[in-house]
Formats: C-alpha cells, sequence, structure tokens
C-alpha cells in the first residue's frame, strides 16, 4: 500500500496539468464571478457559498477525469493486476492521493475565499473541513464514474455519474444552512464524515471489479 | 518443476472457437514459443496464462500462488512525462534499482537516462520496458513480440539475455513473428500442437 501511495503521488506531482488545472479553475471561477456581475457585499453574502459549491463540483469533475485513463492506455493496469491480482488497492491509493493533492489545496482555496470576500459563514476550520469531506465524496463518486467509461472517453462515465454527486450537493446545503443558525453542524459533518469512510472503503471494490472488466 | 500449466484451454469469442483444448506446460529453465499468424489468439493465450483473460473453458495451474511473473504486452507501460530512471523507480527498491542501472548499461540506455522517456525512440522504449521485466528478477518471464522495433544488434542482444535467464532457471514464454536464436518449444496455434 505504501509503495503505491508513494508512486501515485509521484505520478500526479509530476504531471502538472492534472493538479494545477483543477486549482486553477477553483481560483479563477472564485474571483471571476462577482467581478462579472454588478453585486453589492450584502447579496454577495447570500450567495457567494454557492458559488464555492458549484466550483467545488466542477473541479472534482475536472480533477478525477484522467484518474485511470492514462494507466489503461499505457498498459500499467495490467502490470498492477499481475502484482496485485487486484485492483483495490491501487483505486484506494489513487483516490486518497488525489484527494490530498488536489482535493484539500481546493478546500483551502475554497476557505480562503469565503473569508477573503469577506462572506465567511462560520469559523475557517469548519468550512474547510466541511470543503474536504465534500471532496472525498465526490472524488469517490467521480473516480466510479471514470472506471466505468474508461476506453470510451472518461469524461462520458464522470458525465454519467453526475446525478450521484447531487445527494452530496444536498447535504453540503444542509451543512451550509447549520453553519449559518448555528444548529446541528457537527451531526452533519458526523454523516458526512462516516459516509466518506464507507464511500472509501467499497467504491474500490466496485471500481476494481469495473477495471478489471475493462482490461480483460 | 513445472512453473505453469495449461489444462484444456478453449476459447471463444462469438461461438467462433480461437483455441481449442490446448494443453502445455512451462517448467523451470525452460522457454516456449507461440506461434501463429495475425488473430491466431497469441496475445489471448498470454493474458489467459497471466490470468488477465478469463478461458471459456479450462485451467490454467501455478506451481505456486506467489510465483513472480514479469509481463511485457503490447503496452510498454512507460510514462512518458517521466525519464527512463525515473520509470524504473516507480516499481524498484533501492537495491532492485541498482540492478535495473546495470541493465540500462547492458542495453545502451544510460546516456539517455535523464531524458523524458517521451524523447525516446520506439527501439529505446521497447528496451526501457524489457528492463523492467528483466530486473524484476522473475521466475518467469512472458513476453507478447519482444522483438518488435528492435534493430539487429539490440534483438541479439535481448537473445543473448533471455538465453542467460534460462540458463538460470527462469521459465519464458513469448510469441514472436520472427524465429528467435532461443532454444526453446514451439507452440503452433495454427498446427495446434507442441
Amino acid at each position: 500500500m505504501f509503495r503505491l501511495l508513494k508512486t501515485e503521488s509521484f505520478k500526479l506531482s509530476n504531471k502538472l496539468k492534472s493538479w494545477l488545472g483543477p486549482l486553477l479553475i477553483m481560483v479563477l471561477v472564485l474571483i471571476a464571478f462577482p467581478l462579472s456581475i454588478d453585486i453589492s457585499q450584502y447579496d454577495l453574502e447570500k450567495f457567494y457559498f454557492s458559488i464555492i459549491v458549484v466550483s467545488l463540483l466542477m473541479t472534482s469533475f475536472v480533477a478525477t477525469e484522467g484518474m485511470f485513463e492514462e494507466d489503461f492506455e499505457d498498459g500499467s493496469l495490467e502490470q498492477e493486476f499481475l502484482i496485485e491480482k487486484d485492483f483495490y488497492k491501487l483505486v484506494l491509493s489513487k483516490i486518497l492521493v488525489y484527494v490530498c493533492l488536489i482535493g484539500i489545496p481546493i478546500a483551502f482555496i475554497g476557505a480562503l475565499f469565503s473569508f477573503a470576500n469577506g462572506v465567511a459563514i462560520g469559523s475557517f476550520a469548519k468550512v474547510f473541513l466541511l470543503l474536504i469531506l465534500s471532496n472525498l465524496l465526490l472524488f469517490n463518486l467521480f473516480a466510479f464514474g471514470n472506471a466505468l467509461s474508461i476506453n470510451k472517453g472518461a469524461m462520458l462515465g464522470v458525465l454519467s455519474s453526475l446525478p450521484l454527486a447531487l445527494p452530496v450537493i444536498i447535504l453540503l446545503g444542509r451543512a451550509i444552512r447549520s453553519i449559518q443558525f448555528g444548529d446541528g453542524f457537527s451531526s452533519i459533518i458526523a454523516l458526512m464524515f462516516g459516509l466518506g469512510l464507507i464511500l472509501s472503503a467499497m467504491m474500490p471494490l466496485i471500481i476494481s471489479a469495473a477495471l478489471k472488466t475493462h482490461i480483460d | 518443476m513445472t512453473l505453469v500449466s495449461a489444462q484444456n484451454i478453449t476459447y471463444s469469442i462469438n461461438e467462433n472457437k480461437l483455441f481449442h483444448n490446448l494443453s502445455f506446460g512451462v517448467n523451470a529453465g525452460e522457454g516456449l514459443h507461440i506461434k501463429g499468424g495475425n488473430g491466431s489468439g497469441k496475445s489471448t493465450l498470454l493474458r489467459i496464462i497471466l490470468g488477465i483473460t478469463t478461458p471459456t473453458k479450462g485451467l490454467i495451474k501455478r506451481c505456486s500462488e506467489d510465483l513472480k511473473i514479469s509481463y511485457l504486452g503490447h503496452k510498454n507501460a512507460i510514462k512518458n512525462y517521466l525519464t527512463p530512471i525515473e520509470n524504473l523507480e516507480l516499481l524498484f527498491n533501492d537495491v532492485e534499482i541498482k540492478i535495473a542501472y546495470e541493465w540500462l548499461y547492458k542495453f545502451n540506455l544510460s546516456h539517455v537516462q535523464d531524458e523524458l522517456a517521451a524523447s525516446l525512440s520506439f527501439g529505446q522504449q521497447k528496451k526501457l520496458a524489457l528492463i523492467r521485466v528483466l530486473a524484476q528478477s522473475p521466475e518467469l518471464i512472458v513476453l507478447d513480440e519482444p522483438f518488435v522495433g528492435l534493430d539487429q544488434t539490440a534483438a541479439d542482444q535481448l537473445n543473448h539475455f533471455l538465453e542467460e535467464q534460462l540458463s538460470e532457471g527462469v521459465g519464458l514464454i513469448f510469441t514472436s513473428h520472427i524465429n528467435p536464436k532461443i532454444s526453446c518449444k514451439v507452440l503452433d496455434l495454427e498446427a495446434k500442437n507442441v
């Protein structure tokens, strides 16, 4: 497992486009949107967090697009199958590395921008934690979509898994309201954390089976 | 010791039998050359031996679940955005990487070891992929058309290295259109005999 984590971190950190692209998109949307429409600070407070949520969805969508495609195309998946006999550890490592190298910076940017614009709805730590957990859920779901249609253009699969992300967005909305009203934040965070753990344990199993079908 | 054996392997695609009731075995230090024309199922048979593809019927037996197999298929598993050294470091630990460095020298790739793999020629990329296979110190080597893309010198070198591996007790299964200078059994998929 440690070998895979090390390998995947090394590979992703060497693919500038894969990790820098989503971060730049996040920054661009968060800067450009308030500038492109004439709104007062009061109005911005009302919906800036929604912009962060949509940016989060978009960037995790883009970030996971090529998660397995390259390894499938160049034959690395077959090599990994011979070593590990399945893809569970590989998928788990990939998702963890993507969350750490892309998801956490995205969450940090989101939290930072909400404060920089003076529209923070709660403490920095709360917003940051909320965005990290959302990314964990979204990356798992989009990785599944990516694995489904790996040989037919990964974007198609990611698109098809988009409806699965809607409950996460609804949950995120509930969490935002709970921060605003100072009520029930910890229970929603606990629910998201639990979901994150279950998805992180189960999704690699499903994705592993999908990848095996593709190389067969 | 038989490293891997195939028992009555049949593989069909859309009810067309690619091969039927194939049985063979490969012992330690023994080579098996799988011959056949285009579309005869050479690569599919290799993938069945490796467990990547499931046969329609039949069984593949290995001497041990932990049998160390290294494989090179049609795809090189080379990362173009990394250097040859970095590509090897992805797979090997600190001890194994020294063996890989020696193979880089043997295959005359030392002078390009710090260049991006994307800038290497097809033949050089093939050599790098072969180094990945050979430096793993495997018990069984499985190669799909290993001589494609290699110049005569490199092909002769590969023949020599594979002979060396056989003499060290490593098993070898490979497909090739050309007749290699390696003493081994031949499985002709069109004649359906070993």
